[in-house]
C-alpha cells in the first residue's frame, strides 16, 4: 500500500509539474493588455515596453520560468495589477478560499449522500416509478447545460420559497440555494453511476452463487452488490471533484459569493493576467490533488489493487 | 434389498424462455428419479439443457425463463408451483445445493474467502462468531485446504483454481443439504486437479450422506463417479439406467452415438468418429424425434411421432421406437461393443 | 428384449417402422441464426419510444430550422424593428400575430433570433462533434498502436485529464479572444480526449483480443475482419460521441457567454440569446426572452442526448435479447 501510494504521489507531482509548465507558457499568450490596467492608452510605446520588461516578460523563457518557480516556491503567486493593484494574489485569496471550501465540501458530501441513495433507490425499483422519475432527473441535468438550470432554479425558488438569492454571510438561508445547485450535477452523475454498477453486479456469477447459499435477497443487495458496487464509485469521486471545481465558477457568479471562482471570474473580465494565472494554477494543483485523493480512495476499497499495485486505469 | 427412496420426482417438466421476443422451449417433458444416497450423472452436449434443467430445481432460473407444466415433486412438495422468494428459501442451500462450473467467478473477489464460508454457516447452522468460524475451519480442513487460519483472511484472487473450488465447494456442504448439484464442477480445472476434486466429492458424500447429481458433458468422469445415469437431449432425457446399463447396454441412437465419440474407442490412423450435424432449433416445435435428422438409423416413424419411454429392465428405460416390438432389429454399431473390454481405459 | 410403457394399440401404422433415408443435409438445418447486427441494434432502438419520439421531434426541428429563412414573412435575425406608429425602436414588444415570439429589448425578433442562434449553435455542435472524433481517433489509434509512443501519449493524457475542463475553456478563449472559430478552437481541443481514449482502447483490445486472433487463424480475410469484428463497435462509438458532443458544445457556449468569453452579439446564438434573457428574467412580463430560447434549447439538448444514450445501449450486443 505504501508504494502504490509513493508511486502516485510521484505520479501526481510530476504531472502538477507538467501542468504548471504548459499553463504557465500558455499565459505567455495572453493579450498584453492585461499588464498596463486603467489608464493603458495614455501610456506610449515606450512606456508599456518598460513596464512589461519590469515583470520580466520580455526576459527569455528559460529565465522566466525560473523565477517563476523560484518566487512560486517562496510562496509567491504574483501581484494583482487591476484587481487591486499591487496587493500580492497570495493575500487576495486568504480572504477567498474559506467560502469556496465551504461550497465545495459541502455539495460533495450533499450530492454523495443524496446521489448514492437516489441510485440504489433507483436499481431496487428498476423499471418502476423511482427509477423512471430519476431517470427523467439525470437526463435533464446531464443533457440541459447548468447555466440554464441553473437560472431556473433561481428564478423559481426566489419566487416561490423566497429564498434570498445574493450570497449574504449573515444569513445561512442564503447558502441553501447555492450548495443545492452545485449538488445537482454530481448527484445525477453519483445516482447514474451507482444505479449502473449495482445493475452490473446483480448479473454476476457470485451474486447466483449467494443466492444458491439460501441468502434472502435484501441481504444479497446489501452485502454483495451494494459493498461491491462502492467500488467502482469511488473512482468517480475525483471526477465529480473536477465538476464541483468548475460548477464553482458559475455558482460563485451567479450568487455573488466571494469565493476564488468568483474572482477568476472577475480576473477574467477585468482582464487582470497574474490573478488569471494565479488562479489557474491553483486550480490544476486542487484537482490533480482530487484525483490522486480519489486513486488512493480506490486504493484503499479494493484489497486487489492493494496488494496487487495496479495503477489506477482511468 | 432394499428399495431405494425416491427423493427428486419430476415428471414431464416443460420450461420455456423468452428470447428477443420469441419463445424457446428449453425443456420439453424431461422426466427423472432421484434416490438417496445416489450419484446421478446427467450427460449432454452444451445445450442440451442440463444446467436450465437443475436450475429449476432451486428455483435459479434467468428472469426470462418459466415452468409452463410438469412437477418437481421433493419431499412431497411439488417446486413447479414455487413462485416467491419465500418459497424457495426453504429449498435453498437448506435441502438443495449448488456448486458452480466456474470457481473464479463464483466467488465475491472483494470478501475474504472465510466471510463466505462463513455466511452460509451462519444461515443454516445458526451459530455466530467465534462458533462459527471454528465450523469454518472444520470445513476448509474437510474439503483439503491446508493452513485453514491463514487461507480463512484470504481473498479469492490468492487462491489456484482447483482451491478455489474447493473453497465453493466448502461453501455448498456448509448448508448441510440433502442434495448436492455439481453443474461441471472440473470444467475449468486441469486434468491433474479433476480427479482431486472428485475424489473429494466422493469422500464429502460419504461423510455427510449427500445425494449428488453430476452436470457434465465428461464421459469420463461419468465412467468415475456415477452410479445412474442420465443422458439429455434437445430438452429430454432420452435414455436412464445404471452406470453399467447405459455404457454396456445402450438403446439409444443418441447415446450410441455419444458413446462412440471416445476417443479412446479410435483406431489409430483412422479419423475419430462424430455426430454428424447440429442440435435441432428449439424456437421449432420438434415433431418426433429431436435426434431423427441425425441418425443414420432413424425409422420413419421418428419422424412422425415421438417415442414414450421403454422399459428395458427395472432400472434402465430409454426413448426410442427401436425398443418397440414392431422395429426392425438395429445394430448397435461395433466399436462400443468394445468398451467392457476398453473400461480401464476410461 | 423390451416392454412397452404405453397402450399396445397407439394406433401408429405398422409400415412405419421401416429405416428411413437418411439426409446428411437435414442435419445440419438446426442451426438458429438469422441474427443480424445492424438489424437488432435498430430494433432495439425503436423499441425505445422515448428516444424515437425524439428523434423525430429533433428531425422535424432541424428541418425546420434549415428551411425557416425560405418561409414566407420571416424576419431578419440583426434587424432592428420599428414601431409603425411612434417610429421609435420595438423594444421589448411581447409575442404577438406579428412577432411570434416578441421583441428583444432592443427590438430585434426574437422568432428570427432563436433559430438563427440555433442554426448557429448545432453548427458549433457538430463542427466540434466531427472534429474531435477525427483528432481522437487519429491520436487514439496512434496511441495505441505505435508502443514506442505509448507512454508519451498517456502522459499527455494525463496532463489533460487532470485540468478541469471550464478551466482550459475559459484560459483559451480569454488567450485568443472570442469569435467563432476560437470556440470551436478550444472545444475541439478539450474534447478529443475522451475519444481518444475508447479508440486507444479498442485498439488494444484488438491487439491483445483472441477472437480478432481466431478470426484470422481461420483465414478470415483482414478486410472482413474489420467490417465484422471492430466497426460495429466503432461506428457505434463515433455516434453516441456525436450525438452527446451537441448537448456538451452548447452548454460551454451558453457558459462562455456567460462570464463574457461568448461570440459577439452580432452572431446570434443559444448561449447569447439565453445571456440577454437572463438580464430580464426578473420582471414577469419581459420573462419570454428567457423561456423560448430555454425551451428550444433544452429540446436540443434532451433530445440528443436520450437518443445518443438510446443508441449506444441499443448497439450493445447484450441489449440484443
Amino acid at each position: 500500500m505504501l508504494r502504490y501510494s509513493l508511486k502516485r504521489i510521484l505520479q501526481s507531482a510530476l504531472t502538477l509539474f507538467i501542468v504548471i509548465t504548459v499553463v504557465f507558457l500558455l499565459m505567455r499568450l495572453m493579450p498584453e493588455e492585461g499588464y498596463f490596467g486603467t489608464g493603458s492608452d495614455k501610456l506610449d510605446a515606450a512606456q508599456k515596453e518598460n513596464i512589461l520588461r519590469s515583470y520580466g516578460l520580455r526576459d527569455p523563457m528559460y529565465l522566466q520560468l525560473k523565477n517563476f518557480y523560484s518566487s512560486l516556491l517562496k510562496g509567491d503567486l504574483g501581484t494583482s495589477i487591476i484587481y487591486r493593484p499591487k496587493v500580492p494574489v497570495s493575500v487576495i485569496l486568504k480572504g477567498k478560499v474559506f467560502y469556496s471550501l465551504y461550497l465545495g465540501l459541502a455539495s460533495i458530501g450533499v450530492s454523495l449522500v443524496l446521489g448514492i441513495g437516489l441510485g440504489i433507490l433507483m436499481s431496487q425499483y428498476k423499471g418502476k416509478l423511482w427509477d423512471k422519475l430519476g431517470t427523467v432527473y439525470i437526463v435533464v441535468i446531464n443533457a440541459v447545460p447548468a447555466a440554464v438550470y441553473y437560472l431556473f432554479i433561481q428564478l423559481y425558488t426566489t419566487e416561490w420559497f423566497k429564498l434570498p438569492i445574493l450570497f449574504d454571510v449573515d444569513k445561512p438561508v442564503s447558502w441553501i440555494l447555492p450548495i443545492v445547485s452545485m449538488s445537482l450535477g454530481s448527484m445525477a452523475g453519483y445516482a447514474m453511476w451507482m444505479r449502473r454498477y449495482m445493475v452490473d453486479e446483480l448479473n454476476k456469477d457470485y451474486i447466483r452463487l449467494a443466492k444458491a447459499k439460501g441468502l434472502k435477497n435484501s441481504a444479497v443487495m446489501v452485502r454483495h452488490v451494494m459493498r461491491n458496487a462502492f467500488v467502482p464509485m469511488a473512482q468517480y469521486l475525483p471526477t465529480s471533484i473536477l465538476l464541483t471545481i468548475a460548477g464553482s465558477l458559475y455558482i460563485e457568479y451567479l450568487y455573488s459569493i466571494p469565493g476564488m471562482g468568483g474572482l477568476l471570474i472577475d480576473a477574467i473580465q477585468r482582464q487582470d493576467n497574474p490573478l488569471v494565472q494565479a488562479l489557474v494554477l491553483i486550480y490544476s494543483a486542487v484537482s490533480i490533488l482530487g484525483l490522486f485523493l480519489g486513486d488512493l480512495l480506490m486504493a484503499l476499497c479494493d484489497p486487489r489493487i492493494k496488494l496487487e499495485h495496479q495503477g489506477g486505469s482511468r | 434389498m432394499e428399495t431405494p427412496v425416491s427423493i427428486l420426482s419430476v415428471k414431464d417438466l416443460v420450461i420455456k424462455f423468452n428470447l428477443r421476443g420469441k419463445t424457446l422451449t428449453a425443456i420439453r417433458e424431461a422426466s427423472m428419479d432421484l434416490y438417496k444416497g445416489e450419484s446421478l450423472a446427467i450427460v449432454g452436449e452444451s445445450g442440451s439443457g442440463k444446467s436450465v434443467f437443475n436450475k429449476a430445481f432451486m428455483g435459479l432460473l434467468d428472469k426470462n425463463g418459466w415452468v409452463e407444466s410438469g412437477s418437481i415433486l421433493y419431499k412431497g412438495k411439488d417446486l413447479a408451483n414455487y413462485k416467491t422468494e419465500n418459497d424457495w428459501l426453504k429449498i435453498r442451500g437448506k435441502e438443495i445445493a449448488m456448486v458452480f462450473q466456474d470457481p473464479m467467478t463464483s466467488l465475491n473477489p472483494l470478501k475474504t474467502v472465510g466471510k463466505q464460508v462463513q455466511e452460509a454457516v451462519e444461515l443454516h447452522q445458526g451459530l455466530r462468531g467465534e462458533a462459527a468460524k471454528k465450523v469454518v475451519l472444520d470445513i476448509l480442513k474437510d474439503v483439503g485446504i491446508s493452513e485453514p487460519e491463514k487461507r480463512y483472511r484470504q481473498y479469492p484472487f490468492e487462491f489456484s483454481g482447483g482451491m478455489r473450488q474447493r473453497v465453493v465447494i466448502a461453501i455448498a456442504i456448509a448448508c448441510r443439504p440433502e442434495v448436492l448439484i455439481c453443474d461441471e464442477p472440473t470444467t475449468a480445472l486441469d486434468v491433474t486437479i479433476q480427479a482431486q476434486i472428485l475424489q473429494l466429492l466422493k469422500g464429502l458424500q460419504e461423510k455427510y450422506s449427500l445425494t449428488i447429481i453430476y452436470i457434465t458433458h465428461d464421459l469420463g468422469v461419468v465412467a468415475n463417479v456415477a452410479d445412474r445415469v442420465a443422458v439429455m437431449y434437445a430438452g429430454d432425457i432420452i435414455e436412464i439406467g445404471t452406470a453399467d446399463d447405459v455404457f454396456f447396454d445402450p438403446q439409444h441412437p443418441y447415446t450410441w452415438a455419444l458413446l462412440s465419440s471416445l476417443p479412446q474407442l479410435g483406431i489409430k490412423g483412422e479419423p475419430l468418429y462424430t455426430i454428424h450435424g447440429t442440435p435441432p432449433n428449439l424456437f421449432k416445435e420438434i415433431k418426433g424425434d429431436a435426434f431423427a435428422p441425425r441418425n443414420p438409423r432413424a425409422l420413419q416413424v421418428d419422424f412422425v411421432h415421438r417415442p414414450p419411454y421403454f422399459e428395458v429392465s427395472e432400472t434402465h428405460k430409454a426413448k426410442t421406437w427401436l425398443l418397440d416390438p414392431r422395429a426392425p432389429k438395429v445394430e448397435r454399431p461395433k466399436s462400443i461393443e468394445n468398451i467392457r473390454a476398453q473400461w480401464g481405459v476410461l | 428384449m423390451s416392454t412397452m410403457l404405453n397402450k399396445p394399440n397407439d394406433g401408429i401404422d405398422e409400415t412405419l417402422f421401416t429405416l428411413a433415408e437418411y439426409d446428411a443435409r437435414a442435419a445440419e438445418l438446426g442451426g438458429y441464426s438469422n441474427y443480424s447486427y445492424w438489424r437488432s441494434t435498430w430494433q432495439v432502438f425503436l423499441k425505445n419510444r422515448t428516444a424515437f419520439v425524439l428523434m423525430i421531434i429533433i428531425l422535424v426541428l432541424l428541418i425546420f430550422t434549415m428551411i425557416q429563412p425560405y418561409l414566407p414573412n420571416q424576419k431578419l435575425p440583426n434587424e432592428i424593428y420599428l414601431d409603425p406608429a411612434t417610429k421609435m425602436q420595438l423594444r421589448n414588444h411581447p409575442p404577438d400575430a406579428e412577432y411570434w415570439f416578441g421583441t428583444n429589448s432592443i427590438g430585434q425578433d426574437l422568432w428570427a433570433r432563436i433559430w438563427s442562434g440555433t442554426r448557429t449553435s448545432l453548427y458549433i455542435g457538430v463542427v466540434v462533434g466531427f472534429l474531435t472524433a477525427i483528432l481522437g481517433i487519429i491520436v487514439g489509434a496512434i496511441w495505441g498502436y505505435v508502443r514506442r509512443l505509448e507512454r508519451l501519449f498517456t502522459e499527455i493524457y494525463n496532463v489533460f485529464d487532470n485540468i478541469p475542463t471550464t478551466v482550459i475553456l475559459v484560459l483559451l478563449t480569454y488567450i485568443m479572444r472570442p469569435s467563432l472559430s476560437t470556440l470551436i478552437f478550444a472545444m475541439c481541443i478539450t474534447g478529443w480526449l475522451s475519444v481518444s481514449r475508447m479508440i486507444r482502447n479498442m485498439i488494444v483490445i484488438i491487439r491483445d483480443q483472441e477472437y480478432n486472433l481466431a478470426s484470422r487463424c481461420l483465414g478470415t480475410p483482414t478486410g472482413r475482419v474489420i467490417t465484422k469484428n471492430l466497426l460495429p463497435y466503432l461506428v457505434s462509438v463515433i455516434m453516441l460521441r456525436i450525438a452527446l458532443a451537441i448537448p456538451i458544445a452548447i452548454g460551454s457556449e451558453v457558459f462562455l457567454t456567460y462570464i463574457g468569453l461568448g461570440l459577439p452579439v452580432d452572431i446570434p446564438s443559444l448561449g447569447n440569446l439565453i445571456n440577454e434573457g437572463r438580464l430580464v428574467m426578473m420582471s414577469a412580463s419581459l420573462r419570454y426572452q428567457l423561456f423560448f430560447p430555454a425551451i428550444v434549447l433544452s429540446i436540443i439538448t434532451i433530445s440528443f442526448y436520450v437518443m445518443g444514450n438510446a443508441f449506444g445501449d441499443a448497439a450493445d450486443p447484450r441489449n440484443h435479447v
